[in-house]
């Protein structure tokens, strides 16, 4: 009797004390209520209101449209698969349309595990409190910031229809891959309207919100897919289909877009053109301002060209040994070598592909235009323009390769080496720029003098620094792959430069022009040397360092220059046709040599050209041949590459040059610097190139 | 909630007469039950779970609450992550409806220039205004030939014309003056045409014709010849020099009315000497000011005081209206 009553006595203080900790919790609930309550937002009118943001559209040269930034397309319920509704609704909140905002056996449940079960927290928030909590709180997790969010979410509830607010939920969403609300959710992965959407694409978009970056189905499909296989159990849990209909479609094909094209087609140019928009008019109104803003980018080309670094990088990494492992430097299993592309419509300056790296997801740094590499032998074309122009030189003028001592004042001799250190002795110009020689190139400097080397870059469009040195003859100041396309571009143009631009025209949201780009060219430099220089570029190509194009079956009219540098740290190669200029670079991001397995160093013949000439096959696939304007004042003659002189009937490899007027072959060989014929004699052969 | 119990059952008129109750603790188990099994007691555990269970079923505490959240929804603040990205968009608009009405107004304006100078001066530095080929080719024509010709020359312009690719012009400030881009279509430029400033204010003064007489511009006191005179020097003058002293003729010939006289100004601005040419239209007058060569307006000047000079040997320095 003694235990019973006790046991009473504690049932007694049980209840008694379970009745005043409620009176407390409800008189501290009130207390809070109207704390919380002081500044609870207020919720706007009518509800669709919140989300009606213009976005800022960004499209392709082609009209295309690459990317939709900021806004979010608000579409009513009706024009939403029924299919997606349910998916979202059961996995989200099967209540929603029983509760009154609060989902209370889930959330006594969620207390619990909370509570009981430590290291799990439950989530038990219904539709209503995640669209109260996306619309207007912070994601931070407060207590305070819950009550609240419960609070406004019983205020939706009163004010609005279920309808009204499950509309308003999937407009607001967040997707991933910069996909805002189901619309825009349905085009970026399956290019399709929402209303389309099939069992298999709700489950699989449904499942999204929950985590877009770990369920991405572009970078985890296996997550994605997992989670989708979740979501069709739901529905079947909650009785929207059926066992059957959830087995097939989790079989069923997913159709998903192309990654490239449903992330951020060109993503390194979009943002370089993100940027731009920011410098010009703000953060604020290119993310809220509704702008349309029409680029220059052509798609089909950003395509290739993002395919042929691609494959032209697993081509690189074979060649290093990574994918065996047996690659240079402790992280070679990781470390991959990096490159770029940029490829430029000669007669405009428009950019038609900027690709930044290997993969934009992986790292966003923009290698076509933050990076600031050395040139190498590519920076020799200024060189020689320079020559040309300032010295009265041509293609046809004979200079030796030999051992070069340049003295500098101040510091010690520049003693500059050939590739493969060996000389050749006697050559003309052309052979010398095609076959990349540093010695003649060190003595071409030396007479002309960096600044006008420099100079000559800048009317080109070369904006970097560069150190006036000797050794600029040798492209030892770094350069951007966009610079360097740019200004191969006034090349092309037959002197004629227009400035890069990305941009064609922005428009506000009701169609109004806030700016065009109009494509004005400027002389930079004199037609007829251009062409000269051109010619010896051609030269490159058909029988130089970057004859590897021509053997990867390239055969339309083009010129370019390879470019190497010390230990091989770049590799480049820069080039045009007549209408489209592409430079390439590759190489490691850190200070790390590139040699294959062998240990031979990669140059740009072997690395960048072969990429250079897989993107330009491709961007100039059914092109005609088309021929590189000649000034009228050019004329041509087959000389002997050795002396200069015209050819004999027994000169054994003749080689065009381009002569403007008024210059003409010697009649005896004439060897610049001074130089005897015997001093100038055969040296043993070197085909390296640099 | 006892009290809340009180309450509510005070308001049921449930009559329980807390007077009467029996506030000691029970002795025995059967005195435990009785009591807890009484009627009372039922009531207020019925009542509890009435209202726990109608608020489950009913979600009524929610609804009173939202309606009161409702109710005080206008007197709260517009906070919160969403007002924050409304009041950018606003912040966007306005910024962006700003950009637009300057452009707009710098367009209108430009658009509604009769001439080039009045285009150039309506220009903020680096902004420019996109114009028909119509509108430059109106404006091009409305120019003295010789300046016309200066820009650009008009068989190149009917050239441009006949080609049919020139659809638009582009017109931007700068600091030399005005830079002109006839473009096709495709934005690309056909044509880069420059007017410096000194041609602006040339077009300026050409178009410029004062109400009045050349005594009411102080800078040609003293340098004021009727016409005849100034004529006769002028055509003293090597044929190949009359126009650097008057390069605009045409400007006078279309001119209605009659040159009476002229004024040269005391000043050079950048190698030029202002001519003031005094026109009687009915009862009217008016200044045509146009610019000459400072060195072929010298020589002019030394031609025309060598007239004076003569006139007086001749005629007692007697030329009406002469004040040179």
């Amino acid at each position: 009797m003694t235990g019973a009553m006790a046991l009473i006595r504690i049932v007694r203080a049980a209840f008694y004390g379970t009745l005043a900790a409620i009176s407390l919790a409800v008189l501290i609930g009130v207390g809070i209520f109207f704390i919380a309550v002081r500044d609870l937002p207020r919720v706007p009118e009518p509800l669709s209101r919140i989300i009606e943001t213009p976005p800022t559209e960004i499209f392709a040269a082609t009209g295309e449209r690459l990317m939709v930034m900021g806004g979010r397309e608000v579409i009513p319920l009706s024009d939403v698969s029924t299919r997606f509704i349910q998916a979202i609704l059961a996995t989200e909140d099967h209540r929603f349309w029983e509760h009154h905002g609060l989902d209370k056996l889930r959330t006594i449940k969620a207390i619990w595990i909370t509570l009981f079960k430590p290291g799990r927290i439950e989530g038990a928030s219904t539709i209503t409190q995640q669209l109260s909590k996306n619309l207007f709180f912070s994601f931070k997790r407060r207590y305070m910031r819950k009550f609240r969010e419960f609070l406004v979410a019983i205020q939706i509830e009163s004010r609005y229809s279920k309808q009204e607010i499950i509309e308003a939920y999937v407009n607001q969403i967040t997707m991933g891959v910069g996909a805002n609300g189901i619309e825009q959710a349905a085009r970026t992965f399956f290019g399709k309207p929402a209303s389309e959407l099939t069992l298999a694409q709700s489950a699989l978009l449904a499942g999204l919100p929950k985590s877009p970056t770990r369920y991405n189905p572009y970078l985890h499909l296996d997550r994605a897919k997992e989670r989708q296989r979740v979501v069709l159990s739901r529905m079947e849990a909650v009785g929207y289909i059926t066992n059957d209909q959830a087995r097939s479609a989790f079989q069923d094909e997913l159709n998903l877009q192309p990654p490239s094209k449903a992330a951020r087609t060109g993503s390194y140019f979009l943002d370089l053109v993100i940027r731009s928009l920011e410098e010009r008019y703000g953060p604020e109104v290119v993310y809220h301002g509704g702008l349309k803003v029409t680029t220059t980018i052509d798609p089909q080309l950003q395509s290739m060209g993002e395919e042929s670094l691609r494959h032209g990088l697993q081509r690189l990494d074979r060649m290093l040994g990574i994918n065996e492992g047996v690659g240079r430097g402790p992280d070679s299993e990781r470390v991959r070598p990096q490159g770029a592309l940029v490829a430029v419509e000669a007669n405009s300056g428009s950019i038609k592909a900027m690709v930044g790296g290997r993969s934009y997801i992986e790292t966003e740094f923009n290698r076509a235009i933050e990076n600031n590499r050395l040139p190498g032998s590519s920076f020799k074309p200024f060189l020689y323009y320079t020559a040309f122009e300032k010295l009265g030189l041509n293609p046809a003028t004979v200079f030796v390769d030999r051992p070069v001592t340049i003295p500098v004042k101040g510091a010690p001799d520049w003693e500059p080496e050939n590739f493969g250190i060996k000389h050749e002795g006697p050559m003309i110009l052309k052979q010398a720029l095609m076959k990349s020689v540093n010695s003649i190139a060190a003595q071409l400097v030396e007479r002309t003098g960096p600044k006008d080397v420099i100079a000559t870059a800048r009317c080109c469009g070369i904006t970097s620094a560069l150190e006036p040195v000797y050794s600029i003859a040798l492209g030892t100041s770094g350069v951007s792959p966009l610079e360097m396309a740019s200004a191969f571009a006034c090349f092309a143009n037959g002197g004629i430069r227009h400035e890069p631009f990305w941009i064609w025209r922005v428009e506000d949201a009701l169609g109004r022009v806030l700016e065009e780009h109009i494509i004005s060219g400027k002389r930079a430099l004199d037609a007829s040397i251009t062409y000269q220089v051109l010619d010896l570029m051609r030269g490159v190509l058909d029988a130089g360092t970057g004859s590897v194009i021509r053997r990867m079956g390239f055969n339309l009219p083009a010129a370019g220059k390879t470019g190497t540098t010390d230990f091989f740290y770049d590799s480049w190669f820069t080039g045009f046709t007549p209408a489209l200029c592409t430079s390439v670079w590759v190489g490691y991001d850190r200070g790390q040599g590139m040699r294959d397995t062998r240990g031979t160093g990669i140059t740009g013949g072997r690395a960048a050209a072969p990429i250079w000439a897989d993107f330009m096959s491709k961007a100039t696939e059914g092109d005609p041949p088309r021929e590189f304007m000649i000034p009228s004042d050019i004329h041509f003659k087959m000389v002997d590459p050795i002396t200069g002189t015209e050819i004999s009937a027994f000169t054994p490899h003749p080689m065009q040059v381009a002569l403007r007027e008024g210059q003409e072959l010697q009649e005896h060989t004439v060897v610049e610097e001074g130089l005897t014929d015997s001093e100038a004699g055969a040296m043993p052969s070197n085909d390296l190139e640099f | 909630m006892a009290f809340l119990v009180k309450s509510l059952a005070i308001r049921g008129n449930l009559c329980i007469n807390f007077g009467n109750m029996d506030f000691s603790e029970p002795q025995n188990f059967r005195e435990w039950a009785s009591r807890v099994f009484a009627f009372r007691p039922l009531v207020l555990i019925l009542i509890i779970f009435g209202i726990v269970i109608s608020e489950l079923r009913f979600d009524w505490a929610e609804q009173v609450v939202g309606v009161y959240l409702v109710k005080t929804n206008a007197q709260r603040p517009e906070s919160g992550s969403i007002w924050e990205v409304s009041q950018r968009t606003v912040n966007a608009r306005q910024r962006l409806e700003q950009l637009v009405t300057d452009l707009q107004s710098t367009q209108r304006e430009a658009r509604g220039a009769a001439t080039f100078t009045q285009i150039a001066s309506s220009l903020p530095p680096g902004q420019g205004v996109m114009l028909s080929s119509e509108h430059f080719r109106r404006l091009y024509l409305n120019l003295p030939g010789t300046m016309a010709h200066e820009i650009i020359a008009p068989f190149e312009l009917l050239r441009l014309l006949s080609d049919g690719h020139w659809v638009r012009t582009y017109l931007e400030s700068e600091d030399y003056g005005l830079k002109i881009y006839l473009i096709n279509p495709e934005n690309r430029v056909l044509r880069d045409l420059k007017i410096p400033s000194q041609l602006l204010y040339q077009i300026e003064r050409v178009e410029l014709a004062l109400q009045g007489t050349l005594e009411d511009l102080p800078t040609f006191e003293n340098r004021i010849y009727t016409a005849e005179r100034f004529f006769r020097a002028l055509n003293s003058l090597p044929e190949e020099e009359l126009g650097s002293v008057v390069s605009q003729p045409e400007m006078l010939l279309g001119a209605s009315g009659r040159i009476v006289r002229v004024g040269i100004s005391d000043e050079a601005v950048s190698g030029y000497i202002e001519l003031g040419f005094e026109i009687e239209d009915g009862t009217r007058r008016k200044v045509i000011l146009l610019k000459g060569r400072e060195w072929a307006v010298w020589i002019l000047r030394s031609y025309l005081e060598e007239m004076g000079t003569d006139t007086q040997k001749s005629s007692g320095g007697e030329e009406i209206g002469e004040q040179g």
